[in-house]
């Protein structure tokens, strides 16, 4: 792969015009008590302007797989066992470390959920926005700063002329994530990751932070992959949902598709289990029983089928589902029963009936 | 009204110095909690909501005088709590009624005790509630209730899940019968679909033992769920307290309004039709509260002409017509708000 560090990466497109294709990803962790499947063959695809959730519960693999796409998987103990992530017409996965790292940061970004830990305590944020540009651009100092205070601008930090000799510790959490931003954005990647970018914000700032990272995408056009727990904040922003459990994804969909018409048992439980904030929800919520599976021991068959109410004998046997194409290729879910009465009882009508 | 009142808080303050330099000489005061006042009826679970550094858990902590307060009082079912000695028995006896459940259920376990000592533990304090012989039973029930396998009793927490070690909590906190459960963000950790197994657990406990709660938490889909009245707090204050519906639904504070918006609800076909009030900037710090009312400095309602009010004048909490009722609120021009099309 031809990597021109000037080279805008906005410029790479990829034969089929997707920005990023992953193919049957598998991730295992070989610890001491065993071999964890953390990903068990995950294919999704990105395209330009587009944000793309992985929505998930913790041990779901969802930043398991951006780390792998990344290519900052902690090896050992994880390593990547199949398949292809396939970014402008190059398998990454194929790369030597050394031209792994010119994507990194240049043309595929990350930023994390907790900032503070993320950014260097011992750096001022400056300093540490403009290493971005002193490394892969071989920039100055002095002309690393220049560009470091102009991405702080743009992120809207007030002050940032005055602010970019301040230490991580001098901002609250929410512009320690626009400094993260900055940070990712700096030298105009096609794709960003956003690992749970909001988590660890309050309610108020969280909408700030959404609103800039959108800003952002509607001006660069680059692709969002958004890692998230939160349906709340999926609904708003995404275009696209890929639904994770236990190291599988098992739903796939347009944002609309996935909250009218849920097909999948864990998508139906998940959303129906959300207290909402504009309607009294009285009495009991309809929650999943029981607890996500132990990846060191998967039961047999779906590895859903433990908690889900609609299992029968078909799903605790033999391999799982497999991702299967729905309502012309529009949309894919993963389950055996997905033509059976009581789960297509819950299209069209909603949640309300059970 | 309906019932009697469990718990009478009034203007409850807590300062805490900030100390600089070798002799730790005070420079200026942190104002965590600066004049909160309420009332908490039998059974019923009053729910405060607010951005982190807003008090609400600091306030947990005065209401189960784990802090002594700078100055203010509290009734706790007939008895003035801080005039209790803060060893004495009066006070002990009244510990046993007024029990917390922490947010963190991986740092409020002791990881070298078992589930049997954790729950057992305040049996040690208050042996009366449970005779030493009658205790491992007594422990196997209350992990019954809350929903774990009684015979897990001699495991240790690192055994359990997130979800199931909260449940670990929620029975120590209940072990002594109390009246008054404090629960300080007790779902924020877990994972969705754990979290609704754990808010029906706590709702199940309320009605079969009579407990009243404080639920603290900053995710205001929860709170509506599970209370009956909603306190929102800003920069140590009550801004607005009203019923569920009152808050939820006819919000008079540009606060109340602002933080209600920027929720995202979990339906994508509402994305347009709500219209989001994004506020500026952070919450200022308590250690330099603006004057005034306090969010005047992010009021996104605020005119030119109400600043002269807004920036001198402190609101107190009073009743405001909301359309359908009154509720109290803290603004000088408090009024509906409607965020939905």
């Amino acid at each position: 792969m031809a990597t021109n560090e000037s080279t805008s990466s906005n410029q790479w497109v990829s034969s089929n015009g997707r920005l990023l294709d992953v193919e049957d990803l598998h991730v295992e962790f070989r610890t001491r008590e065993g071999i964890a499947n953390a990903i068990n063959g995950v294919s999704f695809h990105l395209d330009r302007h587009e944000t793309l959730a992985i929505l998930g519960e913790s041990g779901s693999g969802k930043s398991v797989t951006a780390q792998a796409i990344m290519g900052i998987l902690d090896t050992p103990p994880g390593f990547v066992t199949g398949g292809v992530v396939n970014y402008c017409g190059v398998d990454l996965l194929g790369l030597k470390e050394k031209e792994r790292r010119k994507v990194r940061g240049a043309h595929i970004a990350m930023i994390f959920q907790d900032a503070l830990s993320s950014l260097n305590p011992c750096f001022p944020v400056g300093w540490q926005i403009a290493e971005m540009f002193r490394i892969h651009r071989g920039m100055t100092k002095a002309n690393a700063l220049k560009q470091a205070i102009a991405l702080m601008e743009k992120v809207k930090i007030p002050g940032a002329r005055e602010r970019v000799k301040a230490f991580p510790h001098q901002f609250s959490g929410g512009m320690r994530q626009r400094i993260m931003i900055a940070m990712a954005i700096a030298l105009d990647p096609a794709i960003l990751i956003a690992d749970e970018p909001t988590t660890a914000l309050d309610v108020t700032v969280q909408a700030q932070i959404m609103d800039l990272l959108k800003q952002i995408q509607e001006e660069s056009g680059m692709g969002l992959i958004l890692i998230t727990h939160d349906l709340g904040v999926v609904a708003n922003v995404a275009d696209r949902i890929a639904v994770m459990y236990a190291g599988r994804m098992v739903e796939s969909a347009m944002v609309h598709d996935v909250y009218a018409n849920p097909r999948h048992p864990y998508t139906i439980g998940l959303l129906e289990s959300v207290p909402r904030m504009d309607a009294k929800s009285g009495g009991v919520l309809p929650a999943i029983g029981g607890l996500p599976p132990n990846l060191l021991a998967m039961p047999e068959g779906c590895p859903f089928h433990p908690r889900c109410r609609f299992a029968a004998e078909e799903c605790r046997q033999g391999s799982p589902p497999p991702l299967t194409e729905l309502d012309q290729g529009s949309r894919y879910a993963a389950c055996w029963r997905l033509d059976s009465p009581e789960v297509t009882a819950h299209i069209q009508g909603g949640s309300d009936d059970d | 009204m309906m019932t009697e009142v469990l718990l009478e808080a009034r203007d409850l303050v807590k300062h805490y110095p900030i100390k600089t330099g070798i002799i730790q000489h005070v420079t200026g005061w942190v104002r965590a909690v600066d004049g909160v006042s309420f009332d908490l009826h039998k059974g019923e679970t009053l729910g405060v909501v607010g951005e982190s550094g807003c008090g609400k858990s600091t306030l947990g902590r005065l209401l189960m005088r784990l802090e002594e307060p700078t100055s203010g009082s509290l009734n706790f079912s007939g008895v003035d709590m801080y005039k209790q000695s803060p060893t004495g028995s009066a006070m002990r006896k009244l510990r046993r009624d007024i029990q917390i459940i922490f947010q963190d259920p991986y740092t409020s376990l002791n990881p070298r005790m078992t589930v049997g000592d954790i729950v057992g533990e305040p049996f040690d304090i208050h042996p009366d509630v449970a005779p030493k012989g009658s205790r491992r039973t007594r422990v196997q029930e209350l992990l019954d209730l809350v929903g774990l396998n009684p015979e897990h009793i001699n495991r240790y927490p690192h055994q359990f899940s997130g979800g199931q070690r909260q449940r670990i909590g929620v029975a120590r906190g209940i072990a002594l019968n109390p009246k008054l459960l404090i629960l300080d963000e007790p779902v924020s950790a877990l994972d969705v679909s754990v979290q609704a197994q754990v808010v029906n657990l706590l709702e199940s406990l309320q009605s079969e033992l009579g407990l009243s709660y404080i639920f603290i938490a900053h995710d205001l889909a929860v709170v509506r769920h599970i209370s009956t009245r909603v306190a929102v707090m800003y920069l140590g204050r009550i801004v607005e307290i009203g019923n569920e519906d009152e808050i939820y639904e006819r919000p008079t504070h540009p606060y109340t309004q602002a933080l209600l918006s920027a929720v995202p609800v979990p339906d994508p076909s509402l994305k347009d039709s709500r219209k989001q009030i994004v506020l500026a900037g952070d919450v200022p710090s308590p250690a330099n509260p603006p004057g005034g009312c306090r969010f005047h400095t992010r009021c996104w309602r605020m005119t030119k002409e109400q600043r002269q009010t807004c920036a001198v004048e402190i609101p107190e909490l009073a009743t405001h017509d909301d359309l359908v009722g009154t509720h109290d609120s803290a603004c000088h021009f408090a009024q509906v708000h409607r965020i939905e099309e």
